[in-house]
């Protein structure tokens, strides 16, 4: 990715979301209860989301710096 | 056979396969994969250093952002649904632990604590008895199951705990409709069976109390 590209900090928040949302999954698997359950339906899963949207961004973003997209 | 001893109650292992159940391994591959992926993580961050994004960066970001967590997710959800079905997940909030007190009591001789001693139903007891028949019930017990956290949590309720609606006959007739000894009752005289049927004479009339009566009390949250 080119400096023109996406700034690798937007990536690094796609990181640490993906992050949150592994330790809510963990959380999920060894301790589950219905508010757990919950935080990650309504939590987690949002914040991957928002995750995958960014890196979509950046790949997005990248090829058109380099006229590709 | 072994026998296994738990307090003053003598407890018979229930079988077990080998090499476990589906649950077993969705839950050990849930974990495994979601602690993959936290290393994946790690790996992206560092590769993420440069100034440029290399195509190491973005193969690890691909892998640790896109598709591992699609896996972890899926694992998750099927783990989560699950449990959260479970008597243990329903005794995880404190207003719920006299009726589980009370289920788990081989003395008790309410109807939640016969059905549950005897294994009138294997496992989810709560949830079998309190969720209706079919995806739809399925749907319905898990959105009014939200309401129940989000009360819990907010301290929006009151005690006693009382059941929202009257208990339908539909959830008993779904196991006892088809059995010989409900049919053959004779406190099921053939011409009470279209009033339970369409729950005009509730089960829970006769049979009850499905739980035990609970003291008024000061909310203690």
């Amino acid at each position: 990715m080119s400096p023109r590209g996406v700034p690798a900090r937007v990536l690094r928040l796609a990181i640490v979301l993906t992050l949150v949302f592994n330790v809510l999954a963990l959380l999920v698997m060894v301790h589950t209860t219905p508010i757990v359950f919950t935080l990650f339906m309504f939590g987690a899963q949002p914040l991957f989301v928002i995750a995958v949207v960014l890196l979509i961004g950046a790949v997005v973003a990248d090829l058109r710096a380099k006229d590709l997209f | 056979m072994p026998v296994a001893v738990a307090g003053a109650e003598v407890a018979v292992p229930r079988p077990h396969g080998w090499i476990g159940t589906a649950s077993d391994w969705v839950r050990g591959l849930g974990i495994a994969f979601a602690l993959l992926d936290a290393v994946l993580l790690v790996l992206a961050w560092r590769s993420l250093r440069s100034s440029a994004v290399t195509p190491t960066a973005r193969g690890w970001l691909l892998v640790s952002v896109g598709l591992v967590p699609i896996m972890v997710a899926f694992l998750s959800f099927s783990h989560g649904l699950e449990a959260s079905t479970t008597v243990n997940a329903c005794g995880s909030c404190h207003v719920m632990t006299p009726f589980v007190q009370d289920l788990r009591n081989v003395q008790s001789t309410t109807l939640a604590a016969t059905h549950y001693k005897n294994r009138f139903i294997p496992e989810s007891q709560c949830y079998t008895c309190h969720s209706d028949y079919g995806l739809a019930g399925t749907f319905k017990a898990k959105v009014e199951g939200l309401g129940h956290v989000w009360r819990y949590t907010t301290g929006r309720y009151e005690l006693p705990i009382k059941i929202a609606s009257p208990f339908p006959n539909v959830r008993c007739l779904s196991c006892h409709a088809e059995s010989q000894r409900f049919l053959n009752a004779a406190g099921h005289p053939k011409d009470v069976l279209p009033s339970l049927v369409d729950g005009t004479l509730p089960c829970i009339g006769c049979h009850g109390p499905a739980h035990p009566e609970q003291k008024k009390e000061a909310r203690a949250r």
